[in-house]
């Protein structure tokens, strides 16, 4: 099993009487990309300048290697950054730049040369040693400043944002390579970001904040297919959320009727939120369909069409196809019990796990 | 929290000490009944009883006023126009050579411009006093509301203009209307220091000065070349006060002044103040 | 439509920029090539090269002019870099500033009395047994004096420099190893050379030419380039020496600009 790398317990962090990050726990294991995904404010960059150094905690321990390193400043710690802005020094060039840190160590110059010349390379930035940074591209920016953050051998690499300065076409090309380079060097990654797409594509686990707490981690697919609550949901991909009562384990009812479903362990008709997700709906005759809506509107996405459907109780239904609707029909919206996923209210993680495990057991047995 | 000592505010507070103890220590002696700046012999008014009593000594503080308020206000308005000049100057070598040239007179020596606009009266004929004082301080001002109102120019949206002149706006409803209410902030930035340029300002209008004509800097370099008369200490007080007032109302401008890249900038800085 | 508006506004800079920053200065070199008579000669220029008088007193005004600037700058840097840190670092700059709107001469006028044979500083000397020294009217006083006026005007760039750089630098070199004092040498001060050059500038000019000071503080001992102008225009009437002093002064200007001009090149890395 892989190690623990960073551990972080309780841990409290205030300003101005602000709370921006509320008793927070988790653990990161070595080697792994982890994402921390979260709308802005909801405390993401401050763990990582937490983990960084840049700021202390008010309150809990965090531990580097099993160490406890709250009292540890910046400087001392085998951690680097890759800063939002890059944060790359203006009056020195690229070579300049990188060897920043192996001079601070006072490493011998031939070392040096040849640890910069390899990191270049790494970040395919072969023979722009002498360029100022003045002269580079947003996207060679990028590269230095990686190249800067991994030139020091780091346990563990912070990535702050760093993809957001950069056009779509380029993002993309850049969530490849980073996690590309990731699986190569075999350190762990910590990457913040806004955008849930980037999360997905790259990472091992996610873990999702909002308002200075972690709401859910995970791998991608479990969060995409498993959200906790109506924020996850809503945040990971789009979702047609509606209210619904559990009859019974296994057996939901919303917009009026009763659906089979996978979920169980709650209470006999308590209240929950039911998600379907629209690539999961399929468009059918009313016949054959489970649920009967209006076509509203429609529109064309490219890689689909996203259509807009109303049902009797006037719930907006989006669904993903590849084919055509008329606007005003009457169709049918079929989708399997497993597309169906339910939401207690005010579940915790880790209840909401507890369960998962209670009945997947009873299901296999 | 460990007690330590904070050096790093003893030695700002040495500063301050160190910048204001001579203006106190004028406005001190001010209330000596004593005639010295030596010893203090007793609290008096007198001094300033006869500052407002010295008709000649009032007489010199309004035209320095009048020359600060008359020649602040033509500054500000040719540069303002200057400085719409240079921001459509679309070439840029053209651009930098005009700022360059507008830079002149903020760097040169005090005394090369007295002495070079001194050659420049008499070449032209024009006889020294209010006449020549005032050209000298429009002059020396034009630069500085350049340079106060260039950057909010800068900042202008310049969509703005396409937009007022897509509705119909003309070259001077533009100019009136748009341009100049957007700018207003950088224009009273320079009005303010213009006048102040002015209030401040010897050793320029020592040179143009001529003979009937006084401002208040020169009347206090020819009596403070003769010695010590609590009279000036008593007129620096109060104008110590007045500049406390502008300092205040240019707090403000500057307050207003201050983009939105400073204030995030300012947080920032908040934050990593605690590593060094 | 905008340029015919253009060209009418433009009128009364343009006219300024002609007659009050290029003609005064073509005139002042022009003068410079007048001699007493009203002809047109080389002798101004002779007389300078040729008297080690003006030669001794151009240099050491230079001198002066170089020690005020360290003073300033040795109790600047450091007074901005913590003013950069505090918190309401607006209002203390402010008060920073305050000082450099009263006028100058009552400044200078302050000093005749705190310096004076029996004024505040001799009687703390006297107090602690020293005795009274002759401390107006000598080097050490014009230079006190001057780089007193100064330092605000050193604070100033080099806190806006400070103030401006992305204080994420901080963090990245931090981040990259470096302690405190490594990152003030290696990056905070190298970004802050704009400013201080600025700084430099806004200091060593002036106190070139701060003939007020030298009358009043300096009695006649300290002689500056601003003097000798000042003299020549004002007592001897000699304009023609005066303005050769002042093209020499607008050269030492020039100078001080050059060496503290941004500099284009490109850095390269000296293997």
């Amino acid at each position: 099993m892989a190690q623990n790398i960073i551990t972080f317990h309780n841990v409290r962090k205030e300003y101005d009487d602000q709370v921006v990050l509320k008793d927070v726990s988790f653990e990161i294991e070595q080697g792994k990309f982890y994402t921390l995904l979260g709308p802005s404010g909801c405390g993401k960059t401050t763990i990582l300048r937490l983990i960084a150094g840049f700021i202390e905690a008010n309150q809990g321990d965090i531990r580097l290697e099993g160490k406890k390193v709250n009292d540890i400043p910046a400087n001392k710690r085998k951690v680097n950054t890759v800063f939002q802005d890059y944060a790359l020094f203006p009056h020195l060039n690229v070579f300049d730049n990188v060897a920043f840190g192996l001079r601070i160590k006072k490493l011998p110059k031939k070392q040096i040369e040849q640890k910069v010349k390899d990191v270049l390379r790494m970040v395919q930035l072969s023979g722009f040693e002498e360029r100022e940074i003045s002269e580079m591209s947003g996207g060679q920016r990028q590269r230095v400043a990686i190249a800067r953050a991994l030139a020091n051998e780091p346990e563990v690499l912070l990535l702050d944002e760093p993809l957001s300065a950069l056009d779509l076409k380029l993002r993309k090309d850049m969530q490849y390579e980073l996690r590309e380079l990731q699986q190569r060097l075999g350190i762990t990654f910590i990457f913040v970001t806004h955008d849930q797409e980037e999360a997905l594509a790259m990472s091992d686990e996610i873990f999702i904040l909002n308002k200075g707490e972690i709401v859910q981690s995970g791998t991608p697919v479990d969060i995409y297919d498993e959200p906790i609550n109506r924020f996850v949901a809503d945040f990971i991909g789009e979702s047609n959320i509606v209210k619904g009562k559990m009859v019974d384990d296994y057996l939901v009812e919303f917009v009026g009727k009763k659906f089979e479903c996978v979920d169980g362990g709650m209470g006999k008709n308590e209240s929950v939120e039911v998600v379907l997700r629209p690539e999961d709906i399929q468009i059918t005759s009313p016949e054959k369909g489970k649920m009967h809506v209006t076509v509203d509107t429609q529109l064309f996405r490219g890689v689909h069409y996203e259509i807009v459907c109303l049902d009797e109780e006037g719930n907006e239904w989006v669904v993903h196809s590849t084919r055509k609707a008329t606007e005003g029909a009457h169709v049918g919206l079929f989708f399997e019990p497993e597309d169906i996923h339910v939401m207690r209210f005010g579940e915790s993680e880790e209840e909401f796990d507890a369960r998962l495990e209670s009945y997947e057991e009873e299901q296999e047995g | 929290m460990k007690k330590k000592i904070n050096w790093p505010n003893i030695y700002l507070f040495f500063v301050f000490i160190l910048l204001y103890l001579p203006i106190f220590y004028l406005i001190f002696y001010s209330f000596n009944s004593g005639g010295n700046m030596n010893h203090f012999s007793g609290f008096t008014l007198e001094n300033y009883q006869a500052v407002f009593e010295d008709k000649r000594l009032i007489g010199i503080v309004l035209n320095t006023f009048l020359l600060a308020f008359l020649s602040a206000l033509l500054a500000t308005m040719i540069g303002v126009f200057g400085a719409m000049m240079i921001y459509y100057t679309k070439k840029r070598q053209a651009r930098n050579t005009l700022l360059s040239f507008n830079n002149i007179l903020m760097v040169s020596p005090d005394v090369i411009i007295g002495a070079s606009f001194l050659i420049f009266f008499t070449f032209l004929g024009i006889r020294l006093g209010f006449s020549s004082v005032l050209l000298s301080h429009v002059a020396f001002s034009i630069p500085i509301v350049v340079l106060m109102v260039l950057p909010k120019l800068q900042e202008m949206n310049d969509s703005m203009i396409d937009a007022a002149k897509d509705l119909g706006a003309n070259a001077w409803t533009v100019i009136s209307k748009v341009i100049i209410p957007s700018i207003t902030p950088g224009i009273i930035a320079g009005y303010f220091m213009a006048f102040t340029y002015s209030l401040d300002d010897f050793a320029v209008t020592f040179f143009v000065t001529g003979n009937g004509f006084s401002t208040l800097s020169v009347e206090i370099y020819s009596r403070a070349r003769q010695g010590i008369s609590l009279e000036i200490n008593a007129l620096s007080a109060l104008l110590f006060l007045f500049s406390l007032f502008l300092v205040i109302g240019y707090y403000f401008i500057s307050q207003s002044n201050m983009s939105k890249k400073q204030r995030r900038l300012r947080k920032q800085h908040e934050e990593v103040a605690h590593i060094l | 439509m905008m340029t015919k508006a253009r060209r009418v506004y433009s009128i009364p800079y343009v006219l300024w920029l002609l007659l009050f920053v290029i003609a005064p200065v073509l005139l002042i070199v022009y003068q410079s090539f007048i001699g007493m008579d009203g002809s047109y000669t080389l002798d101004n220029y002779k007389t300078y090269f040729a008297s080690s008088t003006y030669l001794r007193m151009t240099f050491n005004s230079v001198l002066y002019a170089f020690l005020i600037t360290l003073i300033v700058l040795v109790i600047s840097y450091p007074a901005a870099y913590i003013l950069n840190k505090t918190k309401h670092k607006q209002l203390w700059l402010m008060l920073i500033i305050l000082p450099t709107w009263v006028n100058l001469l009552l400044k200078a006028y302050a000093f005749i009395g705190i310096f004076s044979m029996h004024g505040s500083v001799n009687h703390f000397l006297e107090f602690i047994g020293i005795g009274p020294k002759q401390l107006l009217f000598t080097d050490f006083s014009f230079i006190f004096v001057a780089a007193y006026i100064e330092i605000p005007f050193m604070i100033m760039p080099i806190f806006n420099a400070l103030e401006e750089m992305n204080p994420s630098f901080i963090s990245a070199s931090v981040d990259l190893g470096a302690n405190a004092w490594q990152t003030f040498w290696q990056v905070i001060f190298p970004l802050s050379l704009n400013g201080v050059k600025s700084g430099v500038q806004a200091v060593f000019i002036p106190s070139l030419s701060l003939f007020m000071l030298t009358r009043l503080i300096g009695g006649n001992r300290v002689i500056t380039l601003g003097t000798a102008i000042e003299e020549h225009f004002m007592v001897t009437q000699n304009w023609g020496m005066g303005s050769t002093i002042g093209v020499v002064l607008i050269i030492a200007m020039l100078a001080i600009m050059l060496v503290t001009g941004e500099k284009k090149k490109k850095r390269r890395r000296a293997n």
